[in-house]
């Protein structure tokens, strides 16, 4: 094979390796910190909003990937919850997903 | 009561008799169809949200054992646009109000791997 094209094979292994992840990996430990705000609601067995009356979602076990989604969907408006847009409004992509990789197998509350 | 034929029993029974007949025909549409009426409502979701509402794509959340008025609220929400999804919106568009609890119901009732987190 020529040289060139072992150039190009490497460069082309290498942005793939590089660009494999679409979203910042999680890392639970640093999210455990960042998660305690999300506690005061999501951690109470059976919390409600004040109103609408419905229950704040069990988030212990959900998809890491589909919560990143949620508080992206609150921060930019595509979900409407004053609450939980004031909470995500200040999160970066790594403490998403730092959240996230918490969350989705954080203990069980008692 | 004035003496003669007491009508009482019979306007009770008629009335009795009536009712379970509308009850019963309500329910005929879906005993026929072979299916039973919510398996037929949950058709649409399982192609993402698996069968039993654990789901195989980490895009798609799980839904078994969700809190029933959180995910009925949901419904509403991509029915009326104030939740901005556009496949969930086509999902939600043909639902009544009833099928978005019954669908809420069924899903919070699965067995699922949803829980309570903790810090600790």
């Amino acid at each position: 094979m020529s040289q060139l094209m072992r150039s190009l094979l490497w460069i082309g292994a290498a942005l793939m390796f590089g660009l494999g992840t679409a979203q910042a990996a999680g890392d639970a430990e640093a999210g455990k910190i960042k998660a305690s705000t999300c506690m005061g609601c999501h951690g109470v067995p059976s919390y409600t909003n004040a109103y609408p009356t419905y229950h704040v979602p069990r988030l212990g076990g959900q998809s890491a990937d589909y919560i990143v989604s949620a508080l992206n969907a609150y921060k930019n408006g595509e979900r409407n919850h004053p609450t939980m847009h004031a909470q995500a409004e200040s999160l970066s992509d790594q403490d998403m997903a730092d959240i996230a990789a918490f969350i989705t197998q954080a203990p069980a509350a008692k | 009561m004035r003496s003669g034929f007491n009508l009482t029993p019979l306007i009770v029974g008629l009335t009795a008799g009536l009712c379970l007949a509308g009850a019963a025909r309500a329910s005929e549409p879906a005993a026929a169809a072979g299916k039973t009426a919510i398996e037929d409502k949950i058709a649409a979701c399982v192609a993402c949200h698996g069968a039993k509402g654990i789901s195989e794509n980490p895009m798609y959340p799980d839904l078994a054992g969700q809190y029933a008025d959180y995910l009925a609220n949901a419904l509403q929400d991509y029915k009326s646009g104030a939740r901005k999804n556009p496949v969930m919106a086509g999902m939600a568009a043909p639902l009544s109000k009833q099928d978005i609890q019954a669908i809420a119901r069924w899903y919070a009732a699965q067995p699922g791997k949803l829980y309570t987190p903790a810090l600790e």
